[in-house]
């Protein structure tokens, strides 16, 4: 039983280089001057300095916190009533739906958020739609409107399968309880299945605002080339302006940012289950 | 309760709708007979052929299973002796080791990728398969960890003890007792691997390069322009999956019902089924691998030529790309072609000590690039045909006897409009300060590149667009401050291009190759190049000083300027040959380009400048146009 113990060895030792490691690096770039060698670390905090005082990058900062934040509360919204009529089916059909959820995650996420772009350009199937009614052809495309769309077709997938398993779960004798106590439908929901199935609404959100955060591929595509969101500022700063240092300090400030929601939102849901379910797609 | 039912369907119809339409949609239009992403125009199976002839995509295809088929098998055996190991681990070892796992899921995907390119930067790893293989592992461990560590924690300790009471070895009892025990938890845990690593684009984007390219960052680089062979990847992407799922959801099945019937022979059709898929798999990677690498007599070019690859790293969308094949077959030698967004992209690639044996950039990047000495100069003698050059390439300021550079295509930055809509007495009464007519409000494209943004504002207001006073720079970014806050402008990249031809606004700031491909598709679009001067630009082929392939390098840019390939090049991709004769045709009398007003370069006008690298302009220009975009 103890030589069980060595089996974590490989990957303890693997943990440490790729995983350990690259979060060293990425806090040693950032709080260092640009083109400096390991040898010669000038240790500076210029880069968040740089990043806090400039009103650009504080806005698409908080631009892409709202962004996000409506996008979690569209699926919160349009995710919960989903989820309960799924819970609430023949455990049969509560498979298939399940199954029909999870199955376009397994699909290329670029492939199906390009498609929007055919769908929704400015004289793209939902404008044909609108003139053939004799309405005014609308600008969908390239707007806030269509980025919060990619991301809600995206991501509501995780919230409906966090809320579903947590309602799911749910003890059904409960309800019987409250019934007999002489509670109507309307409070039966809210005293008895809105409070059991909160855990599974929490790690639904947390599910849908990480990657909507820092997502730079949605704003990107269904954005447009001129939309600017954190994620895309930090691939700007790696991949074309080269500031390595800088783009750092950025992705630091989102991480920290991330880690707080996280631990605020693991406060209210103690479970660590979200996290195995996080893709949702098994 | 009829109504509650009625609620139902329509909802949860709504919702499959929303999440399976555009997959349909998709579907449908990989049959188009036009490039068209919006109307049906025929069915057709030209996508799929052109998917099929299409080594790049065969070789996404490629490098996406095999990685997914290496990472899952890896991480997923890595990852179940880890939680096995865990579980019997001190506390304070398996609360820590967890932690750090939570690591790469807890973290935004982006930020895991920085972490990782800055890695294998770090230690000199240069980035291909390899790398983006690894950076797979890594972060398909963790999710198969957390799916199997719930499953052993509700096995019983003593199972393990007991079977080893009875005479197992600590090895057998894992095989035979707790690895079928946490069975369920190991395969959602290699499905999820799988998965994660088929559909990642983040960070393979960061950390792949030297031409591996997986299906997610082939579709990122295509889906510059519409390109319907997408949609036909898709179609093959949807056809896998399903394969994959009724075979991950069949097999069980199909054990369960051989085993009532006789455990023996079921064990057999297991196996067999089980080498058949193997089989299937390996010989359709096999097929892949051949399709994107044709064989063929390689010692010859190495005699020859000292190599037999050649890499080339190029803008998108930039190329004829049967002329790369047809070099391929002409020496015999693989060419492994990269594409940049931008030059300062490809610039800080070079700067990472990425190799490239040809690069292709514009001007002012040259300049750059000689300035700081990337560059190595060119044995003319091994590039006869340079001296087939147009006339107007000559004595090009930031390289004029071609000392480094040899031109690839050239033109103007100019105005297109539709003629239908716009006045052209408008035009040429205000130039560029059309862009702030009134008249013209939310009719306007802007094209998303700081240079040629400032250069059309310091032109508007009479500045050269090489200036270095500050107070010209302000008063340009006061003028396009007043574009963008009066005009409701749309400011786009690549995707202009498909939108002028769709004639979706009736003006737009394009290079001049762009404009001659939109005047070629829609007949009401012209091309008009104001008076005040323009940007008259060139993009030219280098050879980097690190270039590893230098001889088959100059092979490929005399290659490039024989005129049938100059011709064929030029007739693609619509921007401006930069040989002479083939110039003379395509614009003379018949030629192709006869009538399209943007293909011809202006030259020898004097307002016409070229742009100039200068290190502190570029800074404050950059910043300015950020502030500009972030205004709109």
């Amino acid at each position: 039983m103890k030589t069980w113990k060595r089996l974590t060895y490989p990957y303890i030792f693997w943990m440490m280089v790729m995983v350990v490691i690259p979060m060293l690096l990425i806090v040693m770039y950032a709080f260092t001057k640009a083109g400096n060698d390991v040898a010669t670390l000038q240790f500076t905090f210029d880069n968040f300095v740089h990043f806090f005082t400039d009103a650009d990058f504080l806005s698409t900062l908080w631009i892409s916190l709202r962004i996000a934040l409506v996008t979690t509360v569209l699926c919160v919204f349009i995710g919960y009533p989903i989820a309960y009529l799924i819970a609430n089916s023949k455990p049969q059909r509560r498979n298939l739906y399940i199954l029909l959820i999870t199955l376009p995650m397994w699909i290329n996420m670029l492939v199906r958020t390009y498609a929007w772009i055919g769908i929704l350009s400015d004289n793209g199937l939902v404008n044909h739609v609108l003139q053939w009614f004799g309405l005014a052809p609308q600008k969908l495309l390239y707007t806030d409107f269509s980025v919060i769309l990619g991301m809600v077709y995206n991501f509501i997938p995780f919230m409906i399968l966090q809320i579903e398993s947590s309602l799911a779960k749910m003890d059904r004798s409960l309800l019987d309880a409250a019934n007999d106590l002489g509670a109507n439908r309307w409070q039966r929901f809210c005293k008895v299945t809105l409070p059991l199935s909160l855990p599974g609404v929490v790690s639904g959100i947390t599910l849908v605002f990480l990657p909507a955060v820092s997502s730079f591929v949605i704003p990107k595509l269904l954005g447009g080339g001129g939309y600017m969101l954190i994620g895309n500022v930090i691939e700007n700063q790696f991949i074309t302006v080269g500031e390595w240092n800088f783009g750092s300090a950025i992705s630091m400030v989102m991480a920290v940012i991330i880690m707080i929601s996280m631990v605020v939102t693991r406060k209210l849901d103690k479970s660590d289950e979200g996290l195995t379910r996080k893709r949702g797609k098994v | 309760m009829k109504h509650e039912k009625l609620i139902r369907r329509v909802l949860l119809g709504a919702i499959f709708l929303f999440f399976y339409f555009p997959i349909l949609y998709m579907l449908v239009f990989s049959f188009n007979g036009s490039r068209s992403l919006t109307s049906f125009d025929g069915f057709s199976f030209q996508w799929y052929e052109k998917m099929f002839h299409d080594a790049n995509m065969m070789e996404a295809i490629y490098y996406t299973l095999i990685t997914a088929i290496i990472a899952t098998a890896v991480s997923t055996f890595v990852g179940t002796i880890t939680a096995i190991g865990l579980s019997k681990s001190r506390k304070l070892v398996r609360e820590l080791v967890t932690q750090i796992n939570n690591l790469p899921i807890m973290n935004p995907e982006i930020v895991t990728a920085v972490g990782l390119m800055l890695f294998y930067v770090s230690v000199h790893m240069e980035k291909g398969f390899i790398t983006m293989l690894l950076a797979h592992i890594a972060f398909c461990i963790p999710y198969v960890i957390l799916s199997i560590m719930p499953k052993l924690r509700s096995l019983d300790d003593n199972l393990a003890e007991a079977a080893m009471d009875l005479g197992a070895t600590p090895m057998q009892a894992l095989g035979k007792v707790i690895v079928p025990q946490i069975m369920p938890g190991i395969v959602s845990g290699a499905l999820i691997a799988f998965t994660m690593s088929f559909d990642d684009f983040t960070i393979s984007y960061f950390v792949s390069g030297n031409g591996v390219k997986n299906i997610s960052t082939l579709v990122w680089t295509m889906s510059k322009r519409i390109n319907p062979s997408i949609n036909s990847l898709s179609a093959i992407i949807v056809l896998m999956i399903t394969a994959t799922l009724i075979l991950v959801n069949v097999l069980p099945l199909l054990k369960e019902w051989l085993d009532q019937k006789n455990k023996a022979t079921s064990k057999r059709v297991v196996g067999i089924v089980s080498l058949c898929f193997v089989l299937l798999i390996s010989g359709g990677l096999a097929w892949l691998k051949n399709g994107a690498k044709q064989t063929m007599n390689r010692d010859e070019a190495i005699a020859q030529f000292g190599s037999d690859t050649l890499k080339v790293y190029n803008a998108g969308e930039y190329i004829d790309p049967q002329i790369n094949e047809a070099f391929e077959q002409q020496y015999g030698v693989k060419v492994i072609y990269d594409t940049f967004d931008s030059n300062e992209l490809m610039y800080t690639k070079l700067q990472g000590g990425e190799n490239y044996d040809i690069l292709i950039p514009s001007d002012y990047m040259i300049e750059r690039l000689i300035n700081e000495d990337y560059l190595q100069e060119l044995d003319h003698s091994l590039i006869p045909n340079m001296s087939s050059l147009a006339a107007g390439l000559n004595d090009l300021e930031y390289d004029p006897d071609h000392t480094y550079s040899v031109p690839y295509f050239w033109g103007t930055v100019g105005i297109v409009y539709n003629k239908n809509n716009v006045d052209i007495e408008d035009l040429e009464k205000e130039g560029y300060n059309i862009l702030k007519d009134q008249k013209y409000r939310g009719h306007i494209y802007l094209y998303d590149s700081e240079r040629d943004s400032f250069m059309v504002a310091l032109k508007a207001l009479g500045y050269s667009m090489n200036t270095d006073k500050e107070e010209e720079l302000e008063a340009a970014y006061e003028w396009l401050l007043e574009v963008v806050s009066t005009m409701d402008p749309e400011i786009v990249t690549d995707e202009v291009i498909d939108a002028m031809i769709n004639g979706n606004k009736d003006m737009a700031v394009v290079y001049s190759g762009d404009a001659a491909y939109i005047l070629a598709q829609n007949e009401a679009m012209s091309y008009y190049l104001p008076k005040e001067g323009t940007n008259l630009w060139s993009d030219s082929m280098v050879i980097p000083q690190n270039a590893r392939s230098p001889k088959l390098a100059h092979a490929y840019i005399n290659y490039i300027l024989e005129y049938e390939n100059s011709m064929n090049n030029s007739r693609f991709v619509g921007y401006t040959s930069s040989n002479g004769e083939v110039l003379e045709t395509l614009s003379g009398s018949g030629g192709e380009f006869e009538t399209n007003e943007a293909y011809l370069p202006r030259m020898n006008y004097d307002y016409d400048e070229i742009f100039h690298y200068n290190s502190k302009t570029k800074k404050i220009i950059s910043d300015f146009w950020t502030k500009v975009k972030i205004a709109k």
